[in-house]
């Protein structure tokens, strides 16, 4: 027998479909450089301006997001059940230590945040721990683990950069009215205000199917890491049953880190799949019975 | 990790176990015990995450009826137990350090061809050193070591003895793991 056994095939359904998205985002923002290039330097500065920013973003953006949860950093004192739970995560799925962080907040939630994997940091609420049961617990920051050795965030990061520059055109276009045009031979503004609206609007579909892929990805890197797919289909669905209990507030204020969380917390229900970050909870359950089968079936 | 990997979320495979360098501990062991005081409790365990499925829990039963059948030369003794981490382990005891390293062995490469390499979580050897416990923990992902000494009280760990003891076995031949953030500690081991 191979020294190591495929316990879980490779789902290259998946990886196509995402490799598609990519390659269907990186073709719009080829064609709306071209336009922008087109329309003279100034959107090339436009460009470095926002290349900067998205720098920025990427720099300090996990202590943003950290703050706005109101999560603190804890210790191994702290939190000696995460800790040593997380440690055994990272010696399986052979990833630097991340630090932890927990919001004391209800909503029974957890995300995964940073640029690279040894600058990650994997924050639980304390709704989570206290909803969850410990192999539950384990396949969600296993979910959260794998979203930081796949490096989710800097690639969402890169990939939201021609859409915020879509959109920072958009915005300047409100501001002048559109009363830049210049006579020199460029495109006329309204062609590259009208590039802009159409580049943001593409994209943002794309970058949200592909977040969509990036679940499951998270959630089969979780499955292959605790090799418990079950436990963390158990998780989803307490969550999703636990999510529509909490108050709403909560909710609101949680609102704002949906990209980078485990479940959505939607305070509408349903939204239509389309626009969501995450794929519905019977799909992500659907394809983990299916790696639990593939498991017993080894 | 290549670059497709990285874009396309990650390996599809956990890393399995590397070069084994179990042995490193029993050429290292000398030194060890005539230049540090530091010996060896009898104890050594192997720690690994349980597949709920038939043919792994076959091959565990399959390994232990191999080491049942050496240890009637060797006199090592085996026990297996889980913890609350839902982790299990197999503890081997042996007052002769070479003879539990071989134990040792025996068990990894056991689980490694039975296909379940990737599920092996570490080695923990356990010493005594002027009355109190160190530990040396080998992580098979990474093919090192590194000392590991809980200090007392809640997840307290004596970073600067471990830091001490690395440095002073350097020459030992020792593959330690070169960045700190991976010297994960094991709490509560039960060795």
């Amino acid at each position: 027998m191979a020294n190591s056994k495929a316990v879980f095939k490779r789902d290259s359904g998946l990886q196509a479909r995402m490799l598609l998205t990519m390659f269907l985002l990186g073709l719009l923002y080829v064609g709306f450089a071209g336009v922008l290039f087109a329309a003279g330097a100034g959107a090339a500065v436009m460009a470095v301006v926002i290349g900067l920013f998205a720098l920025a973003q990427l720099f300090f953006s996990d202590k943003l997001a950290l703050a706005s949860m109101g999560a603190k950093e804890v210790s191994p004192e702290e939190a000696p059940g995460l800790h040593a739970m997380i440690d055994r995560l990272c010696i399986q799925a052979d990833l630097p230590k991340p630090k932890i962080a927990v919001a004391d907040m209800d909503v029974p939630n957890a995300f995964a945040i940073g640029r690279s994997q040894k600058a990650a940091t994997v924050c639980a609420t304390t709704g989570i721990m206290r909803t969850l049961s410990p192999a539950e617990l384990e396949g969600v920051m296993a979910h959260e683990l794998a979203h930081v050795k796949n490096r989710d965030v800097l690639i969402m990061t890169v990939v939201s950069f021609f859409a915020s520059i879509a959109s920072m055109i958009m915005q300047f276009a409100f501001f002048f009215g559109g009363g830049g045009d210049d006579e020199d031979g460029g495109l006329p503004f309204i062609v590259v205000l009208l590039a802009s609206a159409l580049v943001y609007v593409i994209s943002f579909f794309l970058m949200m199917s592909l977040s969509r892929y990036r679940e499951f990805t998270a959630d089969r890197g979780a499955a292959l890491t605790t090799g418990r797919p079950s436990a963390l289909a158990s998780a989803l669905m307490t969550i999703s049953g636990a999510m529509q209990r909490v108050p709403e507030t909560d909710l609101r204020e949680a609102e704002r880190m949906n990209a980078f969380f485990i479940v959505p917390a939607s305070v509408k229900g349903s939204i239509k799949t389309l626009f969501s970050t995450h794929p519905p909870m019977e799909k992500r359950i659907e394809r983990l019975q299916a790696l639990e089968a593939q498991l017993q079936a080894a | 990790m290549g670059f497709f990997d990285a874009l396309l979320g990650g390996g599809k495979k956990l890393k399995t176990a590397a070069p084994d360098r179990l042995f490193a501990m029993t050429t290292a062991y000398v030194a060890m015990e005539t230049e540090l005081d530091m010996k060896t409790t009898g104890a050594a365990g192997i720690v690994f995450q349980p597949l709920a499925t038939s043919d792994f829990e076959q091959i565990l039963r399959d390994t232990q009826e191999l080491l049942a059948g050496t240890a009637e030369e060797t006199g090592t003794a085996l026990e297996s137990s889980d913890d609350e981490h839902g982790y299990r382990w197999i503890i081997l005891r042996d007052p002769d350090f070479e003879d539990l390293v071989v134990a040792m062995n025996t068990v990894s490469t056991e689980l490694a061809a039975g296909g379940y390499g990737d599920r092996l979580l570490a080695a923990v050897f356990a010493f005594e050193q002027k009355g109190r416990r160190v530990h040396f923990i080998y992580n098979y992902k990474r093919g090192a070591f590194y000392p590991f000494v809980p200090s007392g009280g809640e997840q307290r760990r004596d970073s600067e003895a471990e830091m001490r003891i690395k440095a002073q076995l350097s020459d030992e031949g020792i593959p330690f793991e070169p960045e700190l953030t991976r010297w994960f500690p094991l709490w509560d081991i039960p060795l």
